[in-house]
């Protein structure tokens, strides 16, 4: 009986002293770092110009995070396309994702140099872009929605209420469109094939995913009756 | 022979030296209107290059492509960038200058000079010996010339046992495929009238070549009958040496690929799923009779590659490693040609062209960059460009 009281005691003890850490662990989800670790700065021109500022000082003694392995201070790195190649991964296979971003990339090279070389003029030479990045920009400008449509309860009854949206989350919307778009293919087509045709219609404010946006912006309009659910 | 060898070797070396230091201090300034074009020479035909045009790009004929490389020839990764790029061009590199000029100075009434051109994965090897075939091919040689020896060996289309010799197994379709290859290669050569057989030929009890008869029938008896194509081609390359001795027509012997006729694990199976090992491949043979030195009035180029053979012993890329003790015995002596990686100079080169075939899009430090990630090699530098 006292054994048991000395170990419950003890248990309580390790209990109460653990507290603090518990919800410390909590508030920080799964993250190795504690919260109080910064976003590491990698690219060049950043440091560069916080050394220029002599605001690196301030950065001296901070606990940063490890850089990841995508991100890079080469010239070639651009984030819009990292955080895409991480909405196109699945199961966390990211060199894979990376590879089939890579190979999307020299597809559109290869049907844009094609069209290229096809074309007689010189203006109309002028008119198709060969830079693959510019390309998947201006795709994502393009596929970008201005509304959304939310579900609302009133009177037992579900109203798609059409809602503004920020920026972030119709970027979002954007790229998980043209994923999306990407997949829905032949069973003989590959992926990267797919996604470059998209990107490349899409530069061009034509094809599914542009045909996409612009069907919830015509069902927005549609419901633009319901609009004041919003707030009332 | 190894006299004849060493001596060219020294006859031709301090020329070259002097040439290329020539060249070097020739390039030092370079004006700004030629250095956007000084990636590309117009000299097309091979036989003009020398090392003035080191590591320039020349623009390969559309229809000399298609007699040479239409069968093969050319790698599948630089086949979709020639078609992307809508020409074919071929960098003059150091190797290929090398032995073009040697083929010039040889002396063709000794026995043929062997040489092996090795290197590392992805260095270019193919595109040199595409160099020295097009050389080749407009000094009106005769072209014996085997795309990919791996593809008999690795990955073979049929096999079926021999009939004229027990033991031994026929790759009849592959057989037949090269006898077009090499039909199609040597068309103008092949028309003329003097290239005869010098022996009877028995196919089976009704068919038979007769002494005399033209070295295109025999092809076409090789095409027409599958059957026979292994034999036809073991035939023919006997003829070609006779033809090449009396002194007919100028051969040369480009084999690609060439250590896996020397290497013990195949993937070709008799019926008993038995592996076969090359030496018991009837087409070994001819290609094997074809690298000896008992001819004249030819020459012999081939490569030592390491993805001819299975990747499990993928260890080195010297001859010696590659084609093995008794590989090694059967060509000796021979010349070690080595494909080396890109120097900066080469690397600059193709970086031009890539930015002038819109291919790559440059930002500041690229080269360089890309100069450290590929470590010099072209086939890496092509797969890094791809997603640029």
């Amino acid at each position: 009986m006292c054994a048991t009281k000395v170990l419950f005691s003890r248990c309580f003890a390790v209990s109460k002293l653990n507290t603090p850490i518990l919800s410390y662990i909590q508030q920080n989800s799964m993250s190795v770092y504690p919260n109080y670790y910064i976003e590491p700065i990698y690219r060049k021109e950043t440091q560069q110009e916080l050394v220029k500022t002599g605001e690196i000082s301030k950065y001296s003694h901070i606990p940063t995070k490890a850089t990841l392995n995508g991100q890079t201070c080469s010239d070639s790195y651009d984030p819009v396309i990292a955080l895409f190649t991480n909405y196109v991964m699945r199961q966390g296979l990211k060199a894979l994702a990376r590879e089939q971003m890579d190979k999307c990339f020299e597809n559109i090279k290869r049907l844009q140099l094609e069209k290229y070389h096809k074309c007689t003029t010189e203006e109309e030479k002028l008119k198709i872009e060969l830079d693959p990045k510019k390309v998947f920009h201006e795709a994502i400008n393009n596929s970008k929605p201005l509304l959304q449509l939310t579900g609302v309860k009133r009177g037992g009854v579900r109203y798609q209420v059409p809602m503004p949206i920020t920026d972030r989350r119709s970027e979002f919307i954007a790229m998980n469109w043209l994923v999306d778009a990407g997949k829905e293919k032949d069973r003989k087509v590959r992926f990267a094939m797919q996604l470059a045709r998209e990107l490349v219609d899409a530069s061009n404010n034509t094809g599914k995913v542009v045909k996409r946006k612009q069907d919830l912006h015509r069902q927005c309009e549609a419901n633009k009756a319901f609009a004041h659910y919003r707030w009332s | 022979m190894f006299k004849t060898t060493a001596d060219l070797l020294i006859k031709s070396h301090p020329l070259r030296v002097v040439q290329g230091r020539f060249f070097a201090a020739a390039v030092a300034e370079p004006k700004s209107e030629d250095r956007l074009q000084s990636f590309r020479t117009f000299e097309a035909d091979p036989s003009k290059h020398n090392t003035n045009h080191q590591s320039q790009f020349y623009k390969v004929d559309s229809t000399d492509k298609k007699v040479l490389f239409q069968y093969g020839g050319l790698p599948k990764s630089f086949q979709i960038q020639a078609k992307t790029f809508n020409e074919t061009c071929l960098m003059v590199r150091d190797p290929s200058i090398q032995i073009i000029n040697h083929l010039k100075t040889i002396d063709y009434t000794q026995p043929p000079i062997k040489f092996v051109l090795y290197g590392k994965k992805g260095c270019g090897k193919t595109l040199t010996l595409a160099h020295i075939m097009h050389y080749a091919y407009k000094n009106d040689f005769l072209i014996v010339h085997v795309p990919w020896v791996g593809n008999w060996m690795r990955r073979c289309k049929d096999t079926s046992n021999s009939e004229t010799k027990p033991g031994f197994i026929d790759l009849n379709i592959d057989a037949a495929a090269w006898l077009v290859h090499f039909k199609t290669q040597n068309a103008n050569i092949l028309e003329n009238p003097e290239l005869k057989t010098t022996i009877d030929i028995q196919w089976n009890k009704r068919e038979c070549t007769p002494i005399g008869s033209s070295l295109l029938e025999l092809i076409d008896q090789g095409i027409n009958r599958i059957r026979f194509a292994s034999n036809c081609v073991n035939y023919l390359a006997e003829e070609v040496k006779k033809l090449s001795q009396s002194g007919l027509c100028r051969t040369l012997l480009a084999i690609d690929g060439f250590n896996a006729f020397f290497y013990p694990n195949t993937r070709v199976f008799t019926e008993k799923k038995e592996m076969v090992p090359p030496s018991r491949v009837t087409l070994t043979e001819g290609f094997l009779n074809l690298t000896k030195f008992d001819w004249k009035n030819s020459v012999i180029v081939v490569t030592v590659d390491e993805i001819a053979i299975a990747e499990k012993d993928q260890i080195s890329h010297y001859p010696r490693y590659l084609l093995g003790k008794s590989g090694f015995e059967h060509l000796d002596p021979f010349l070690p040609v080595e494909v080396k990686d890109y120097s900066e100079k080469e690397h600059q080169s193709i970086m031009d062209y890539y930015r002038e075939r819109k291919w790559i899009h440059s930002y500041p430090g690229q080269n360089d960059e890309l100069y450290f990630l590929s470590g010099g090699n072209p086939f890496r530098l092509m797969n890094l460009c791809n997603a640029l």
